[in-house]
């Protein structure tokens, strides 16, 4: 027998005997453990990504499992799903039962900022890594807190840049010198509203803002609001809200008679088949927007293509009540990021997912676009163009991207007519 | 910006009458806290939007139809759960609980039919572009919501000053158990009362797509709160005091909305708070008595 057999022969037994203790360790399935809310204030944000994440789960479940690398083979995923309704108060609670109680291997927190900033110390707590999927608040990401990462939408720091960017740069050259912000007031929209001021301050264009008031989030009434704005004289307004916020707002504004000469909103470019319905095609029309991931066809490297996701949802979810748009795409890129990271971590420990999500900052490209973390795991790469929704001529609507120039689709139409 | 928050929150305000009157009126009648109250307003919100989109049909046509059928809704759903509250030790206290859970219910059930999502009505079909007043422009949806609101108020009153059945229901606000010694039938008083109330909710709810930009499953509460503090400041069991309460809230929230914007959602607490320990029987709270 020669030494070249007895090495092999060892190597064999080596590698068969390893797999075989971590097939004997590998869990039967994977707890992805997750809130939602199917009512209150933030359903029509929280079932729309839920919906997603479900999507992309009944997907792999279908296909065997998730390939989880420490497991060597696919496993099963199973949802541990609560619904929080809505109310931070209930989140916390449910988020403390998903780490201590149902023990998930991965946490993924609920929709958007508000219910997703309960979760954050609680995560940080337990030294649970926070799959953040929506929750954009700025205050959420610092250095010393490693046991969070945004996944799906750009930290609201930096997400309103090219609506500033827009308005400081080619603003002036349209004739827009006096800008109006109004902003409900929570982490998300608080957080962008600072962003907008901030950015218009610092870029030294002659750009003045002559109105900046926040409202409450549960605001519903628009009208003496409006009429406030409009004394102020603006060139431009800046409308930051949620999407009851932003309904409200836009059927004031139409209802009131009211034409601005720019306008910006930022659910009628992330839920516009959502507001298409409660606004109506007239009441979006010339309203400037972010062009969401629901609209842009960006080159997916992994996962589905926008076309293949979108009849997926029709054909799960059909003509259901959670409309497919931006949140839909998020969920389903929060499924995503997990798939690969999962089948690239060495072990399920929070920390080494961390590591492997983090690794794939900048490489990993989704219908959600590129996907890139900074030091704190805030996003930065996702960012939305700014673009504007005009009559597509057939009583209908259409995007039309118009800044930053190099990903432009057309010309802004300023004034709205 | 004073005299367009105070016209707007005139109109607000009247509209918000609407809202609490049901509440109030129900309150009055048999000493229970109806906490679905906001929850039928939505029904009746949900109610308004398939009547138009699924047969076309005018909300102001969709507030009749609301009407009565919350109305008739009301006397068995008072049959079935009112006079047993009212033999327990603290019908009051009981009621809360009970109609908390029925809150609940029809919420649950609601979002499961119609979705978690904002819904609404176009704001032309109760006419186009704004409508001038007083040299300001306000939204003609919201003028014909409040000139809605105001031919409800009136109804309210015709039916409590004007109509024998409404004498009745005010001998039964006054003393329960003396209206009952006199022969009254206080049951099928307090069981028209109830459909009156539900139906009102129903009506604000028809224009609640209008007056709050869209409607979700979810409102109840919001709305609760509100019409709490506009009976509470008009006067808990005086239905006109409502309107008077309605108007209040209105034209402070307007205010609120000029001068301090972002402190909006504490005016009802604030109100509650204020006319608690200034006037704890709400500004009409004498009348009550004396009715």
């Amino acid at each position: 027998m020669s030494r070249r057999f007895v090495f092999g022969f060892v190597a064999a037994v080596f590698v068969v005997a390893n797999a075989a203790v971590r097939a004997a360790d590998a869990p039967s399935e994977i707890k992805i453990g997750t809130l939602y809310a199917s009512s209150g204030a933030f359903a029509a944000i929280s079932m729309p990504v839920h919906s997603g994440l479900k999507l992309w789960i009944d997907q792999k479940n279908a296909e065997g499992g998730l390939f989880v690398k420490p497991a060597g083979k696919k496993i099963p995923i199973k949802l541990v799903a609560y619904d929080d309704q809505s109310n931070t108060a209930t989140a916390a609670t449910l988020y403390n039962q998903l780490i201590t109680q149902d023990k998930v291997d991965i946490l993924v927190s609920d929709s958007g900022s508000v219910l997703t900033s309960v979760a954050v110390p609680i995560a940080r707590d337990h030294k649970m890594l926070l799959i953040d999927q929506t929750g954009t608040g700025a205050n959420f990401f610092t250095k010393d807190n490693p046991y969070i990462v945004l996944i799906s939408d750009p930290v609201s720091s930096i997400w309103p840049k090219y609506v500033a960017d827009f308005l400081t740069k080619d603003g002036p050259q349209l004739g827009i010198k006096r800008v109006a912000i109004i902003y409900s007031t929570n982490d998300f929209t608080g957080t962008q509203a600072t962003a907008v001021r901030g950015f218009i301050k610092d870029s030294g264009a002659p750009v003045e803002i002559v109105y900046d008031n926040g409202v409450p989030t549960n605001t519903s009434s628009y009208t003496v609001l409006l009429n406030n704005i409009q004394a102020a004289n603006p060139d431009a307004v800046v409308a930051l809200g949620y999407p009851n916020n932003d309904i409200s707002f836009l059927r004031n504004v139409q209802d009131g008679g009211i034409k601005f000469k720019w306008l910006f909103s930022i659910y009628a470019g992330l839920e516009t088949e959502h507001l298409l319905k409660t606004v109506g095609a007239k009441g979006l029309e010339y309203v400037y927007t972010y062009v969401p991931s629901s609209e842009i066809e960006y080159k997916s490297e992994f996962g589905m293509s926008l076309q293949e996701f979108r009849d997926a949802w029709n054909k799960k979810y059909g003509e259901g009540t959670v409309e497919f748009g931006f949140n839909s795409v998020a969920g389903y890129t929060t499924g995503l990021v997990l798939e690969k990271a999962l089948a690239t971590t060495e072990s399920l420990d929070q920390l080494e997912l961390r590591k492997v999500i983090f690794g794939l900052s900048g490489k990993l490209k989704t219908i959600d676009g590129t996907f890139e973390l900074d030091e704190t795991g805030a996003q930065v790469g996702e960012i939305t163009p700014l673009g504007q929704i005009v009559p597509d001529g057939k009583d209908g609507i259409k995007f039309v991207t118009i800044y930053p120039h190099e990903v432009a689709t057309g010309k802004p139409v300023y004034p709205a007519p | 910006m004073l005299a367009y928050s105070i016209l707007a929150g005139l109109v607000f305000g009247l509209y918000f009458s609407l809202v609490g009157l049901g509440l109030n009126l129900v309150f009055g009648v048999m000493r229970i806290v109806n906490l679905a109250h906001g929850d039928f307003l939505m029904l009746g919100a949900f109610a308004a939007y398939w009547l138009f989109n699924l047969f076309g049909i005018n909300p102001l046509a969709a507030a009749i139809v609301a009407f009565v059928f919350f109305a008739i809704l009301g006397i068995p759903l008072y049959y079935a759960v009112v006079p047993r509250l009212l033999k327990a030790k603290d019908p009051e206290m009981l009621s809360i609980i009970l109609f908390f859970g029925l809150s609940q219910m029809i919420e649950a059930l609601a979002t499961i039919a119609f979705g978690p999502g904002e819904r609404s009505i176009p704001g032309k079909v109760l006419g186009s572009g704004p409508v001038g007043i007083f040299g300001q422009s306000l939204p003609s949806a919201w003028i014909v919501s409040g000139v809605a609101s105001g031919v409800a108020v009136l109804f309210v009153y015709l039916y409590l000053y004007r109509t024998r059945l409404g004498y009745l229901t005010r001998a039964v606000m006054v003393h329960r158990e003396e209206a009952t010694a006199t022969g009254i039938d206080v049951h099928r008083v307090s069981a028209i009362a109830f459909g009156i109330g539900l139906a009102l909710a129903a009506i604000a709810g028809v224009f609640a797509p209008f007056m709050l930009g869209s409607v979700t499953p979810a409102i109840g509460v919001d709305i609760n709160i509100t019409s709490f503090a506009v009976i509470v400041i008009g006067s808990l069991g005086n239905p006109l005091g409502t309107v008077l309460g309605g108007i209040v809230y209105g034209i402070s929230l307007a205010f609120m909305q000029t001068y301090l914007s972002s402190w909006a959602n504490l005016l009802p607490y604030l109100l509650l708070i204020g006319i608690l320990l200034v006037r704890p029987s709400g500004l009409l709270g004498r009348q009550v008595r004396s009715a």
